[in-house]
C-alpha cells in the first residue's frame, strides 16, 4: 500500500510539475545596461535607485507577469555596451533592453537590438541619430537634443534678449548634438555664436577656457552641455573669471536636462543666476511627482531628493509594466504596445511616442533659475 | 597689444598653475621609474587615495572634528594626504611590491602594478560609491586681482607646495647620504649592495616617497577633479608623457616638461581650441621620441672604464 501511495505521490508531483513551471515562466525578462562603473557609474547607481523602487511597487506583478531585471554593466562605452548587449541577448534572451545612459554607447547597441528585433527603451540619452536612423525597436523617453537646445535657443533669444553666446560641449555625440541644437536656431533667429568650445571628458581645469571667453568680449548667454562634475567646475571657473551672474559678471549660463537635481549645492554661489530647462522637478505638484517623492524618501533616505535620473529609470520600468498591461508578452507585442503608447502620464512628464520612437510630449519641461540661496525658481517660459 | 600681453600673462600663469598639478603627479612616476626601471601603472590610484584622504580629512575631520578653520582644515589636508600615501606605498610594498621582487622577476611587480591599481580602484568604489564627491578648497573661493589679471589663492597654495615638494626632494636627494644611497641604488643596484647600502629598504623608501608625493598631489588635484574612485585616471595619461617628454627619471626634465605641458595646454585653448588638447600634447610628446628620445634633460649616468 505504502508503494501505490508512493507511486501517486511521485505521479502527482509530474503532473504539477509543468503547471508550476509554466506559472513561473510567466515572466517579462528586462535587460538592463548601465553604467556601473567608470566616471559615468553615478547613472547606474541612481538608475538602479528609480528601479528598485518602481519593482517594488510592482512586486505583484502587472497581468499575472513578473518582471524580471538583470543589470549589467555597459561602462558609458560603445565597446563594452556592444559586448554587454551580445551577452545579454545570448543568455537573458529579453523582452525588452532598458539603457544606456550615455549616447554613444546608446548608439553602439541600438543597431544590434533592432536587428534582434528586441525593444530598447532609452531614458537618458540625447543624440539625434538615435531616433533618426530608421530603427524599428528604438524607444526613447528622455527629449533629444533639439528638443532639449531648441527652448534653450528661444528664450535666449527672445525671453533673456541674448545676442551673443558661447557655446560650451563636451566632445561626444550628446554634446555635439546639443550645441548644434542650439546654434541654428540661435543663429537664424539672428544671433552670434562668438566660439564653439569642446573639451574632452578628462578636462579637469577650466580656468584657461574661462579665460578664453573672457577675451572675446561681451558674452550674453552660455549654454553649456557637459556632465554635472564638469558643469560643476566649469562654473566655478567661469564665475572667477567674472564672467557669469554667479561671479558678479553679466553673462547667465544655460543648461539643459543632463545637470541632476543637486547641481546647485555642488557648484555653490558660482550657479546663481544659472537658467535651464528641466523635464523632472521634485516640487511639481503632480500627484505621480509628489508620491514618487515620498516613496523614494521613504526607500532611500529623508534627505535624499529623487534627481531625473532616478526618475527616468523609475518610469522605464512603468513604461515597461504598462505596456504588460496592455497584453505585451513577447518582444513584438512589447514593441507594438509602445509605439502606441499616448498621454501616458509618469514621473517625467507624460509619453506619446511618434513614429521614430521619440517621445513627443514635451509639456512638463519648463526653466528653472537657480537662486542666491541655491534654490529653484520655475520660470514661466517656454 | 595690450590686450595680447595680459591674455598672454593670464595664460602663462594658468598654465605654470596646470603645470605645478602635473609636476606633483609626474614626480612620482619619474622618481620610481628613476630607481627601479619600473612603471607604476597604480599611481593614479595613489593619486585618487590621497585626494579622498584630503576630502575627508578637511570636511570631515579637521572642520568638524576639531573645529579648525576651513583654512586651516585644508592644509591639514595636505599633511594628511602625504601621509596616508606614504603608509599606502609602505604597506603594497611589503605586500606586494617586495615579495615579488624578491624572486628576482622583473616583470611581475610590473604587472602587480596593473593589480594594485584594480585592487585600489574596486576597494574606493565599494567604500565611497561612484557619485562624484564634491570637493572645494577654501582658497578656490578667493580671487587676487591684479589688473585684467586674475587668479585664486589656490594656485597660489598650488604653486607654493609643488615648489616646496620639488626642493624638498631635491635636498634629500643632493644632501643626504640617503638620498646619495638612493642615487647610488638607481645607478647600480647590485654595486650599490656591495657598499654596504641595503636596496631593498632603498627601493621601499623610493615607493614610500612616491606614494606620498602622489597622495598630496591628489589634495591639490581634489578640488580640481570630478573626485570618483577613477578621479586619478584623468590626469595620470598627461602625467606619463611629462615623464617622457622631461625624461624618464630624470627629476628637472620633469618638471621643465609638466610646466611646459601645462602651459602649452592654456595656449592651446586660447588660439586652437580646448578640444585638441590632447592632439597636440601628444603631437609634443611624438616629436620628442623622433627628435630627442631621452627627453628634454637626459639622465646621466656614469659609466666604470
Amino acid at each position: 500500500m505504502k508503494r501505490v501511495i508512493w507511486l501517486f505521490a511521485v505521479a502527482a508531483a509530474c503532473a504539477i510539475a509543468p503547471l508550476s513551471a509554466g506559472a513561473q515562466d510567466k515572466v517579462i525578462r528586462v535587460g538592463i545596461l548601465m553604467p556601473i562603473s567608470g566616471p559615468a557609474s553615478y547613472f547606474g547607481v541612481m538608475g538602479k535607485e528609480g528601479i528598485e523602487l518602481a519593482l517594488e511597487q510592482l512586486k505583484g506583478g502587472v497581468n499575472g507577469y513578473r518582471l524580471q531585471v538583470q543589470y549589467e554593466d555597459s561602462a558609458c562605452s560603445p565597446l563594452q555596451a556592444t559586448n554587454t548587449v551580445k551577452r545579454v541577448l545570448e543568455q537573458l534572451k529579453p523582452h525588452i533592453v532598458i539603457g544606456e545612459e550615455c549616447s554613444d554607447a546608446s548608439l553602439a547597441i541600438a543597431p544590434i537590438l533592432d536587428q534582434a528585433k528586441v525593444p530598447m527603451l532609452n531614458a537618458g540619452s540625447v543624440t539625434m541619430k538615435l531616433t533618426e536612423s530608421g530603427y524599428k525597436y528604438v524607444f526613447r523617453i528622455f527629449p533629444n537634443a533639439e528638443q532639449q537646445s531648441l527652448p534653450l535657443a528661444k528664450v535666449a533669444y527672445e525671453t533673456l534678449k541674448a545676442r551673443t553666446a558661447v557655446i560650451l560641449h563636451e566632445k561626444t555625440n550628446a554634446g555635439n548634438d546639443n550645441a548644434d541644437g542650439f546654434e541654428k536656431p540661435f543663429v537664424a533667429m539672428g544671433g552670434k555664436v562668438l566660439a564653439k568650445i569642446d573639451f574632452g571628458r578628462d578636462v579637469n581645469d577650466f580656468t584657461a577656457i574661462a579665460t578664453r571667453i573672457a577675451s572675446l568680449g561681451k558674452v550674453d548667454v552660455l549654454p553649456t552641455f557637459a556632465l554635472e562634475g564638469q558643469t560643476v567646475r566649469l562654473s566655478q571657473a567661469l564665475a572667477q573669471a567674472k564672467i557669469v551672474k554667479g561671479g558678479g559678471g553679466s553673462a547667465v549660463q544655460m543648461g539643459s536636462i543632463w545637470l541632476p537635481y543637486g547641481f546647485d549645492q555642488k557648484a555653490g554661489q558660482a550657479s546663481e543666476g544659472y537658467v535651464r530647462i528641466v523635464q523632472f522637478d521634485p516640487t511639481e505638484n503632480r500627484k505621480i511627482v509628489q508620491d514618487f517623492v515620498k516613496a523614494f524618501k521613504a526607500k532611500y533616505g529623508a534627505d535624499k531628493v529623487p534627481t531625473h535620473i532616478n526618475a527616468h529609470a523609475y518610469d522605464a520600468i512603468l513604461l515597461v509594466a504598462e505596456s504588460v498591461r496592455r497584453g505585451a508578452t513577447d518582444t513584438e507585442s512589447m514593441r507594438d504596445r509602445l509605439s502606441k503608447m499616448k498621454d501616458v502620464e509618469v514621473t517625467t512628464g507624460r509619453i506619446t511616442f511618434d513614429g521614430k520612437g521619440q517621445n513627443s510630449d514635451l509639456s512638463v519641461v519648463h526653466f528653472v533659475e537657480t537662486q542666491k540661496d541655491l534654490s529653484w525658481k520655475a520660470l514661466n517660459w517656454r | 597689444m595690450a590686450d595680447f600681453l595680459a591674455l598672454a600673462v593670464q595664460q602663462t600663469i594658468n598654465g605654470v598653475y596646470l603645470g605645478c598639478l602635473y609636476v606633483m603627479v609626474a614626480l612620482g612616476l619619474t622618481l620610481i621609474y628613476g630607481v627601479l626601471n619600473q612603471i607604476n601603472f597604480a599611481h593614479a590610484d595613489f593619486v585618487t587615495v590621497g585626494a579622498f584622504a584630503a576630502f575627508f580629512a578637511a570636511t570631515r575631520f579637521a572642520t568638524k572634528a576639531l573645529g579648525l578653520a576651513d583654512t586651516t582644515g585644508y592644509l591639514l589636508s595636505i599633511v594628511v594626504a602625504f601621509g596616508v600615501g606614504a603608509i599606502l606605498g609602505l604597506i603594497i610594498n611589503a605586500a606586494v611590491f617586495a615579495p615579488l621582487r624578491e624572486r628576482g622577476d622583473e616583470l611581475r611587480p610590473l604587472i602587480a602594478t596593473i593589480g594594485v591599481s584594480v585592487l585600489l580602484e574596486n576597494g574606493q568604489l565599494a567604500l565611497f560609491g561612484p557619485i562624484p564627491y564634491q570637493f572645494d578648497s577654501p582658497f578656490a573661493r578667493e580671487t587676487i586681482r591684479i589688473g585684467r589679471i586674475f587668479f585664486t589663492q589656490q594656485s597660489v597654495v598650488v604653486v607654493l607646495v609643488a615648489a616646496t615638494s620639488v626642493a624638498a626632494l631635491y635636498a634629500f636627494l643632493r644632501l643626504t647620504f640617503l638620498g646619495k644611497a638612493l642615487r647610488a641604488v638607481s645607478q647600480d643596484r647590485e654595486t650599490a649592495g656591495l657598499m654596504g647600502i641595503n636596496p631593498g629598504l632603498l627601493i621601499a623608501l623610493t615607493i614610500v616617497i612616491s606614494s606620498a608625493l602622489a597622495g598630496m598631489a591628489g589634495a591639490l588635484l581634489g578640488p580640481v577633479l570630478v573626485l570618483t574612485p577613477f578621479a586619478g585616471a584623468t590626469v595620470v595619461v598627461k602625467a606619463f608623457a611629462i615623464v617622457i617628454i622631461g625624461g624618464f627619471g630624470n627629476l628637472e626634465g620633469t618638471i621643465l616638461a609638466g610646466i611646459l605641458v601645462g602651459v602649452v595646454e592654456a595656449f592651446t585653448v586660447q588660439y586652437l581650441g580646448s578640444g585638441i588638447i590632447d592632439l597636440v600634447v601628444f603631437s609634443l610628446l611624438l616629436v620628442m621620441l623622433a627628435i630627442k628620445p631621452t627627453g628634454l634633460i637626459a639622465e646621466k649616468k656614469e659609466e666604470n672604464v
